[in-house]
């Protein structure tokens, strides 16, 4: 309901030529006491020497997770005092942008936001039973199990209507109708909430304005963007106008390329990635907004899918059981050979600490002169070269699996935000080598077929950690061939199904999942999507 | 508000006993006749006094459905308290607290306070359950005992405050260890700094509305 509201809107406020779902003056937000990040996702210490940001042992974990709780207690404590504690290390004196918050369509008090941040019993949060989201979609989320103190992840969904920009910008007498599409994402933050707290808050508007520009070629389907659109009322009207008209295209003496109106979506989406990006760096210096995170976003709209992801959440369509990969994730390993090649180019964004050749461990001083395996960035296989002094550097691609690390600090090399973000203890910043930009895969959806239970799963990586896409896929379509095809209910309840699997429960060595394996101690959200809501809507 | 004891408490048994009646009634004071069906977990808060400390309760309502039981079973963790709830109008639901019993038993910190409520006592004439089988049920079990009405308010206060009050000496003799979150007790903020125009302005950033 909430979220469809700005569906509804337009017809009642002409003059808004695109309508924000909520009010404007949620921008201008007060300042409110956030606590300091424990430990930073992903974050280890460089050399791999006994500092503070090494993930913390089992063993010191108990005595973490106290310190963990009372930063909690203390944190909700100062909030619900209303008061500023303001002690917090690396904390900023600036106001935050927003306050942190769970997704605004769970409709959660403040109370009720305190009690989630449960790290002990971990509560699953679903969308309550009065509320709806767009096509049914289901939504789950729960917290992480102490690593920081505040659930760093967050979601949106809305509905968002695109309309004409103001008169006088462009031909007048088209009266092209209003776009809708619709919109969700989620947010996986590390070093803090604030990056992800604004991207949910503000990425669609980005989205929403760059579709606006191009939104009157969506409109036309029969016609090729334009090149240049200086030329486009002619070549419009010489397209579609009648057999003979005088303004017909002049004749080209070069090769056009031409560009679909699916490219144009992308690009749009590619777009509003960069400016959010930027917003966050601009607004860095009147707001604390603190650390940076992935973002996973789908678009539907003129009867495609859109998913666009930018981090290590991932996206997979699961239709009639089979699974269809949306989204790849971008790592440290899986980007390699675009950070050696940056690295090497510019060589001085590694500080003299750090080199960008690849070897398959820590190069040691009495190695020097003999021959070791490497990789650099023109290779995809391994050969060996002889070990020089610089070799002995850290390598700015360190660790394997989910350990591995750009620069000894992060995990996940696309997103939003980070831009303060330097190796611990030194004066090299990441940024330079996380680029904001996401890998856009599009789904014809309206020209399939789906039944009840084919969906868009969308998770954060708490959840594809510990289940792989067929698990996910079997677990989704058992629940839900298992529950009443008309409980509006049900993607919900499915979503709340896997966070369980991924989950677990507290057993005395920790969170785990049947068979003994390891449940996800990691924040995890949950989008299911309800394919056929699609089909009906075109 | 600052406190000096935060105390978790989960709501358990059957579906339609009146469970999340009875945390409206208590944080909200008010009767809501006809209430969504709980699915998964909701919460509440309020603030309550004893021996001259505040203490804020956190209230954990779970769902009551046997669908839900793997995933409600996981919040007894860190529970200081339980409200364990039948329907005096149904004996089906009274039939059933040993199985939520035994559940709680096994989940919960073996210091958890366990009270157990018999609702609906305005429904008199529809009584199903004597008040002497609750109270030797309670008895038994090593339990504390009353009935209450979420619609009529009869009982709510002492039911939730009785317990506090149980927890609360449980502390005073050493019972619960307070440090270890486990137990689910908090010692409230330190240095609770007040400042009126943030905590005003927080009020209106309350998503949904609902006051818990
Ligand atoms: N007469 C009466 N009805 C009640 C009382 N408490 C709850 N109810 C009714 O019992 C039904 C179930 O209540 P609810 O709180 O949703 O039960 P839950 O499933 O245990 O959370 C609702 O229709 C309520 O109106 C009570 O004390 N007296
Ligand atoms: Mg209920």
């Amino acid at each position: 309901m909430t979220a469809c509201s700005a569906a509804c809107l337009p017809a009642c406020v002409s003059s808004v030529w695109f309508v924000f779902p909520r009010s404007r003056t949620e921008l201008d937000e007060r300042p409110r006491p956030l606590s300091a990040c424990l430990s930073r996702r992903g974050a280890a210490s460089p050399c791999g020497g006994n500092r503070s940001h090494r993930p913390v042992e089992p063993r010191r974990r108990s005595a973490m997770l106290t310190r963990v709780k009372s930063a909690v207690a203390n944190f909700m404590g100062g909030m619900m005092a209303g008061g500023n504690n303001g002690d917090h290390p690396g904390g900023s004196d600036l106001p935050l942008k927003y306050p942190y918050s769970r997704p605004e369509f769970l409709g959660l008090s403040p109370d009720e936001i305190e009690c989630s941040a449960d790290h002990v019993a971990r509560p699953i949060l679903i969308l309550k039973e009065t509320r709806r989201l767009p096509w049914s979609t289901g939504y789950a989320e729960v917290i992480n199990a102490g690593k920081s103190t505040l659930n760093e992840d967050q979601a949106c969904c809305e509905v968002l209507v695109v309309k004409r920009r103001p008169a006088g910008c462009s031909t007048p007498n088209r009266t092209s109708e209003d776009l809708t599409f619709h919109y969700w994402a989620l947010f996986d933050g590390h070093a803090g909430s604030g990056a992800a707290v604004v991207a949910a808050r503000l990425l669609h508007h980005h989205v929403a304005l760059h579709l606006q520009e191009v939104m009157e070629i969506l409109c036309s389907p029969g016609l090729l963007p334009p090149t240049c659109l200086g030329e486009e009322a002619a070549s419009l009207r010489g397209a579609a106008g009648a057999p003979g008209s005088p303004s017909t295209p002049p004749t080209r003496f070069f090769t056009e390329k031409k560009v679909s109106h699916e490219s144009l979506v992308i690009g749009a989406i590619e777009n509003a990635f960069k400016d959010m990006d930027v917003q966050i760096e601009k607004e860095k210096s009147v707001y604390n907004i603190s650390g940076g995170c992935t973002a996973l976003v789908v678009v539907y709209l003129l009867g495609k899918l859109y998913v666009g992801n930018a981090g290590d959440s991932r996206a997979i369509i699961v239709r009639a059981g089979e699974v269809i990969p949306m989204s790849a994730e971008f790592t440290p390993e899986s980007e390699r050979q675009r950070l050696q090649f940056l690295a090497y180019m510019q060589p001085h964004l590694l500080g003299n600490e750090f080199t960008h050749l690849e070897f398959p461990r820590r190069v040691q001083r009495k190695e020097v002169g003999k021959r070791m395996l490497y990789r650099d960035f023109t290779m995809s296989g391994w050969a060996y070269k002889t070990i020089e002094d610089d070799d002995l550097k850290f390598p700015l691609i360190y660790g394997e699996g989910k350990k591995a690390r750009v620069l000894a600090t992060i995990g996940v090399t696309r997103g939003l935000g980070d831009h303060n973000l330097k190796v611990h203890d030194s004066n090299i910043y990441i940024k330079p080598f996380l680029s904001c930009c996401p890998e856009v895969r599009v789904y014809p959806l309206a020209q399939c077929e789906h039944g009840a239970d084919d969906v868009l799963v969308l998770g954060t990586d708490g959840l594809w950690d510990v289940l792989s896409n067929q698990e996910v896929a079997e677990a989704v379509t058992c629940f839900l061939t298992n529950c009443d095809p008309d409980d509006q209910h049900r993607y919900t309840m499915a979503a709340q199904d896997l966070i369980m699997r991924a989950r677990g429960v507290l057993k005395d060595r920790g969170w785990r999942i049947p068979n003994d394996r390891l449940g996800s101690g990691d924040d995890i959200s949950v989008f299911i999507i309800p394919l056929a809501y699609g089909n009906k809507q075109s | 508000m600052a406190y000096a004891y935060l105390f978790k408490y989960i709501i358990i048994g059957d579906t339609g006993v009146g469970k999340s009646c009875l945390l409206l009634q208590f944080t909200d004071k008010r009767f809501q006749p006809v209430h969504d069906l709980t699915i998964g977990v909701e919460f509440g808060a309020r603030m309550i006094t004893i021996d001259g400390k505040q203490i804020k309760l956190q209230i954990w309502d779970t769902a009551g459905q046997e669908s839900f039981r793997s995933i409600t079973r996981s919040y007894y963790r860190g529970a200081a308290g339980a409200l364990l709830v039948y329907d005096i109008t149904r004996r089906d639901t009274f039939n059933h607290l040993t199985t939520w019993l035994e559940d709680a038993r096994q989940h919960s910190n073996s210091n958890m306070v366990i009270m157990l409520i018999g609702n609906k006592s305005d429904l008199e004439s529809r009584r199903e359950v004597k008040k002497e089988e609750g109270e030797a049920f309670a008895r038994e079990h090593g339990l504390i005992f009353m009935e209450t009405s979420a619609k009529t308010a009869s009982n709510v206060e002492e039911a939730f405050i009785n317990t506090a009050k149980e927890i609360y000496e449980k502390i005073q003799e050493g019972v619960f260890d307070i440090n270890n979150e486990a137990n689910g007790i908090k010692i409230g903020p330190q240095h609770p700094t007040t400042n009126s125009t943030l905590s005003s302005s927080q009020g209106s950033h309350q998503a949904g509305g609902g006051c818990c």
